[in-house]
């Protein structure tokens, strides 16, 4: 697990895959009990960390002002990460789902215990960080996030999707 | 495991200050960034003003990041802020070219680097005016060129506004053509050369060079007569 500085707090992020359990990890998750809270991110749909961080710097000032949209802070960075405003669609596909396997867990401001803690959670391999770009599933990421061709001619896919991250509320 | 960033401080650091909004240097989850705040008018009504000054600045988000998907570069947007209006975005290491032309004036000019120039910027704003984005305020200062890549980047879309009619788009240019005139004219005519990659890149531009030989004869205010 690695962690980020983010206006003041932290963000911890671990990747895994071959996870076997996310049936019982979006169980858990649903029925509230799990402990500690954490983030399951789709990890298909990130080629980079930058976007994940302008996510949690968006769900971190929402929190300060107490204008998160859904239930939780880990939630709202699911929310906040996917550029949509429909929060059903957003948390079916940038969470997991089911047979997800290929997972990247986020945690705020979170003590060692808790970190250990999570990465028992989950029943995977993790790996590097670095895998993301490689992993990414480019076709899926430009359909979510409607990215054309002429765009990434002149952007990254990465920055494509902070773009729309930062300006979903502007639209 | 450990903090990986070493963020030095998110501090704001002034760079320039406008009579619409002042932009600061500053850190963005580890990326250089520029914050540019649009400040409230006092001499405003509050309501009046809070409407306005939130209304441009989502305007502003949504041309930077439309200009992108029409294939235009602009800085990467990271952050937008409605309660303390301000936008965050990218910054772009290097000059102006507004400062590369001058530099042209005062020594001589380096065709090749001109025409490259030149072209990128008819070809950018071929593709936002096809794509029904007017930038509203074209001036060499707002074209940035990227070190390394020598890349033109279009910033700010403070005026920027969404029209397909060609009156809008020959404005835009007839813009960019006084400001190149009165700033650039030791550069031989840069216009030209732009206007040929523009013609080159959208595909309306006989109405739109149409409407700004009109647009030429009477300046860039309609006359309201009649």
């Amino acid at each position: 697990m690695k962690s980020f500085k983010v206006d003041g707090s932290t963000l911890s992020l671990a990747l895994f895959t071959d996870v076997t359990n996310s049936k019982e990890l979006l169980n858990s998750m649903q029925a509230g009990t799990l402990e500690p809270e954490v983030a399951f991110l789709n990890a298909s749909l990130i080629p980079d960390i930058f976007p994940v961080l302008a996510a949690a710097y968006k769900t971190l000032l929402a929190k300060s002002r107490e204008t998160l949209t859904t239930r939780t802070l880990h939630s709202e960075l699911v929310y906040s990460y996917s550029g949509s405003k429909h929060i059903t669609e957003s948390l079916k596909r940038c969470g997991i789902s089911e047979n997800s396997t290929y997972i990247l867990a986020a945690l705020f401001d979170a003590s060692d215990d808790e970190m250990k803690a999570v990465e028992k959670l989950i029943n995977g391999k993790e790996i590097d960080l670095e895998e993301l770009e490689g992993r990414a599933d480019q076709a899926q990421i430009q359909k979510h996030y409607k990215i054309t061709g002429l765009e990434l001619g002149i952007s990254s896919l990465a920055d494509a999707i902070t773009c729309r991250i930062a300006s979903r509320d502007a639209l | 495991m450990g903090i990986d960033q070493d963020i030095k401080d998110s501090s704001l650091v002034l760079l320039k200050q406008g009579a619409e909004a002042r932009v600061f240097e500053s850190n963005f989850v580890g990326r250089k960034s520029i914050v540019k705040e649009r400040f409230s008018k006092k001499y405003r009504h509050p309501l009046l003003d809070s409407k306005l000054t939130l209304k441009r600045l989502n305007a502003e988000a949504r041309c930077m990041t439309k200009a992108r998907r029409l294939g235009v570069s602009t800085p990467v947007l990271y952050a937008v802020d409605p309660v303390l209006h301000t936008l965050t975005f990218e910054y772009v290491e290097g000059p102006a070219v507004k400062d590369i032309f001058l530099d042209f004036g005062l020594h001589s000019v380096i065709e090749e680097r001109m025409e490259d120039i030149a072209t990128q910027i008819g070809d950018a704003i071929g593709k936002l005016h096809d794509g029904g984005l007017i930038h509203g305020d074209l001036t060499t200062s707002n074209m940035l060129i990227r070190s390394g890549t020598n890349q033109l980047v279009l910033i700010d879309f403070g005026l920027s506004f969404t029209s397909t009619l060609p009156e809008d788009k020959a404005v835009d240019l007839y813009v960019l053509e006084r400001a190149l005139f009165s700033m650039h004219s030791l550069c031989g005519n840069v216009m030209d050369r732009i206007l040929a990659a523009y013609r080159k890149s959208s595909k309306q531009w006989s109405s739109t060079l149409n409407k700004l030989a009109q647009v030429r004869q009477r300046g860039r205010k309609r006359t309201m007569v009649g």
